[in-house]
């Protein structure tokens, strides 16, 4: 166990924690905006799962990361294009549209994989993924360099949309606007304001975000198409916007908690501490119902989240 | 809205015509997809179509095998069907149905030496109870610390993988004398009985139809029943009223969680007789789709569950002659739900003839 405390392990599992977080929040802002509008979107797994897929499929097709990073935020604007079609438009129960959602996006997947490669039986197709950015000076911090400034770019992409959501949110008109819907959506349709034309923006966006998570679990991480490649991030995706009370800053600190106990995991069973691996690989999912349960203070969960908005209710 | 004479207007009861008429619209939509699905990959979909037909309903034994796919499909859609009716999301019939087959497996260890009868009787109620209790600690955490249920029971599914895993790689139930994730196989004595005598339907199946029956009473006929649907109608009211509602989330949830163990229980002792990992292919998941298709009417999960049971089998025989990778299936199943929310909107309205003083 001593071997844990060396400064390269401490360090690789910072820097691990960092990298693990990145889908994770990326994702999580994403459905931060998707919720503020109101909408509770339950197919995040799905999303991130096909956006995975199309990210890595479109890099192998073009040989093009940066038309795979593309074509997996598209995909992810489009699943969330059917969830607010049928939430805002069609006003079917959000709960089982986004189930829905995540089955198709494991069907679509494997089906879509499985055809597209079923001639490279012998040959598993892979791709060259995005290297590490090294930002210079900061890189040559000693320890912090290696930790926070030595990562792929779309980690410095996700920790600079935290205060960038915050700004768009908080501080513009059209953010407020996606907050009012959550809120109290009659106020901006009493105004001339279009409810729904606002929460295809917001989910839209939202998935764009999703899209990018999911992009980061295949072209950032590794060369390889595994079905369910995702494995459940999507869902603590959704954990960390509740954990992190929808807040822009509270999702990063619950994003790093899931992302720590995942790089600490990785690294206890790489130097092989004698622990059943199974519990180190159910701990996120303990914790995940532990911070539900033990979550504090004023919710700040939109008063609308999951409610479609009829026009002329009271 | 009005059309010359006719008006549509919302409509406040669903009519049972309308909700076939928009079940019959997603399965020709869902089968749209499909063929253009097929076409994309290659294939004739007229030939394709009928290899999923044979595969699914072709043949006395085909049907035999639809039914042994459908059972633990009616059972989690059952599962889901009670929980939903009290609008309690329940997405945890898959690992309810892992727990359930934990615990089975656990009371044959114990009871081996039992006769027959007596056996499988202690499996069927420990089945039961392991995933009352898996369900019911769900629906504890939502009664007690409102923590939401879709997130929770999707975190337990995850956490009975694992602990699955645990018991059959490093735990005591490790088959010995095999490289895979499973026990030894269970003997003679513990297998559910076949229901005609050579054929595959197991007891199961025969479970499955006495609880479809026994949970459509339980919803019409019981003051639980009626409390179930009030409090999916309206908590608040409920509560009002004097409902207990924490008490009745989680009963429901013990309840849909115990209906789920015994599908696990019945793959496990009638069908794969191991414990593994792969006696459920997303079974909880599909419980969901079963029952929304069913409109959460017990009889129409039987009827949901045996069309996909057939379209899984059909999905085999699609794959061994065409190559067409059975995950199509799955996709194909998702469409079908994401049409029928569609189509089941129209239920919302009626179609009315204007009278003239209007």
């Amino acid at each position: 166990m001593s071997d844990l405390f060396q400064s390269t392990i401490v360090i690789s599992i910072l820097a691990a924690t960092i990298r693990i977080a990145t889908p994770l929040l990326l994702a999580a802002l994403g459905e931060l905006i998707t919720e503020r509008a109101g909408i509770l979107n339950l197919g995040v797994e799905g999303g991130m799962l096909m956006s995975a897929f199309m990210g890595f499929y479109a890099t192998y097709a073009s040989d093009s990361l940066w038309i795979g990073l593309l074509a997996a935020m598209v995909t992810g604007a489009l699943l969330n294009l059917i969830m607010v079609f049928m939430a805002a438009t069609l006003k079917v129960e959000q709960v089982v549209t986004g189930l829905a959602l995540n089955m198709l996006a494991s069907g679509l997947s494997l089906y879509m994989y499985k055809l597209a490669f079923s001639d490279a039986k012998s040959k598993i197709p892979t791709i060259s993924i995005f290297q590490n950015v090294e930002i210079p000076w900061l890189s040559q911090i000693p320890y912090l360099g290696e930790i926070f400034f030595t990562q792929k770019l779309l980690t410095y992409v996700a920790f600079i949309l935290v205060p960038v959501v915050w700004f768009f949110l908080y501080r513009t008109k059209f953010g407020l606007e996606i907050r009012c819907l959550g809120e109290n959506p009659k106020v901006i349709d009493t105004k001339g304001l279009s409810v729904t034309m606002r929460q295809y923006a917001a989910l839209l966006l939202g998935g764009a975000l999703i899209g990018m998570g999911g992009a980061f679990v295949t072209i950032c991480s590794t060369v390889r198409f595994i079905p369910d490649i995702t494995a459940g991030r999507g869902w603590l995706a959704l954990v960390i916007v509740i954990a992190g009370n929808w807040r822009p800053m509270g999702l990063v600190i619950a994003a790093l908690i899931f992302a720590f106990l995942d790089a600490f995991q990785l690294q206890v069973q790489g130097i092989g501490v004698q622990l059943p691996y199974q519990l180190l690989l159910a701990l996120p999912y303990v914790v995940a119902i532990l911070l539900m349960v033990f979550k504090r203070g004023t919710s700040e969960e939109p008063k609308r989240l999951s409610v479609p908005y009829f026009r002329g209710e009271r | 809205m009005i059309f010359g004479r006719f008006k549509i207007e919302p409509r406040l009861e669903p009519k049972l015509s309308w909700q076939i008429v928009s079940i019959l619209l997603a399965v020709m939509m869902s089968a749209i997809v499909c063929a253009i699905m097929l076409n994309s990959a290659g294939v004739d979909v007229g030939k394709a179509f009928y290899l999923i037909f044979e595969g699914a309903f072709g043949t006395w034994k085909a049907v035999i095998k639809t039914l042994v796919k459908a059972t633990p499909l009616i059972l989690t859609g059952l599962a889901v069907t009670v929980a939903f009716r009290a609008k309690i999301w329940n997405i945890g019939a898959e690992g309810q149905l892992f727990a359930g087959a934990i615990t089975s497996y656990w009371a044959y260890t114990m009871f081996q030496g039992a006769p027959s009868f007596i056996l499988i009787v202690m499996v069927i109620l420990s089945a039961s109870i392991g995933g009352a209790l898996y369900g019911g600690l769900a629906g504890y955490l939502k009664a007690k610390f409102s923590v939401n249920e879709v997130l929770s029971t999707v975190m337990l599914n995850y956490i009975i993988r694992y602990v699955l895993s645990f018991l059959l790689i490093s735990g005591p139930w490790r088959d010995p004398s095999s490289f895979y994730q499973q026990s030894s196989r269970i003997i003679q004595a513990a297998k559910y009985p076949m229901l005609f005598g050579i054929s595959r339907l197991h007891m199961g199946f025969a479970i499955a139809l006495v609880l479809a029956l026994v949970v459509y009473l339980f919803l019409t006929r019981t003051s639980l029943g009626y409390e179930i649907r009030s409090i999916g109608f309206n908590p608040k009211a409920s509560r009002f009223k004097g409902i207990n509602v924490d008490r009745t989330i989680i009963i429901v949830m013990m309840i849909s969680g115990g209906i789920a163990g015994l599908a696990g229980a019945g793959e496990l002792f009638g069908v794969h007789y191991r414990l593994k990992p792969d006696i459920s292919h997303g079974f909880g998941f599909l419980g969901i789709i079963i029952a929304m298709l069913a409109a959460l009417h017990p009889f129409g999960v039987i009827l949901a569950a045996t069309l996909f049971g057939g379209l899984v089998n059909g999905g085999i025989r699609l794959q061994v002659f065409t190559g067409i990778p059975t995950a199509m299936i799955s996709s194909i199943q998702a469409i079908i739900l994401l049409f029928f929310l569609t189509a089941a909107v129209l239920t919302r309205f009626e179609i009315r003839r204007v009278k003239a003083n209007e």
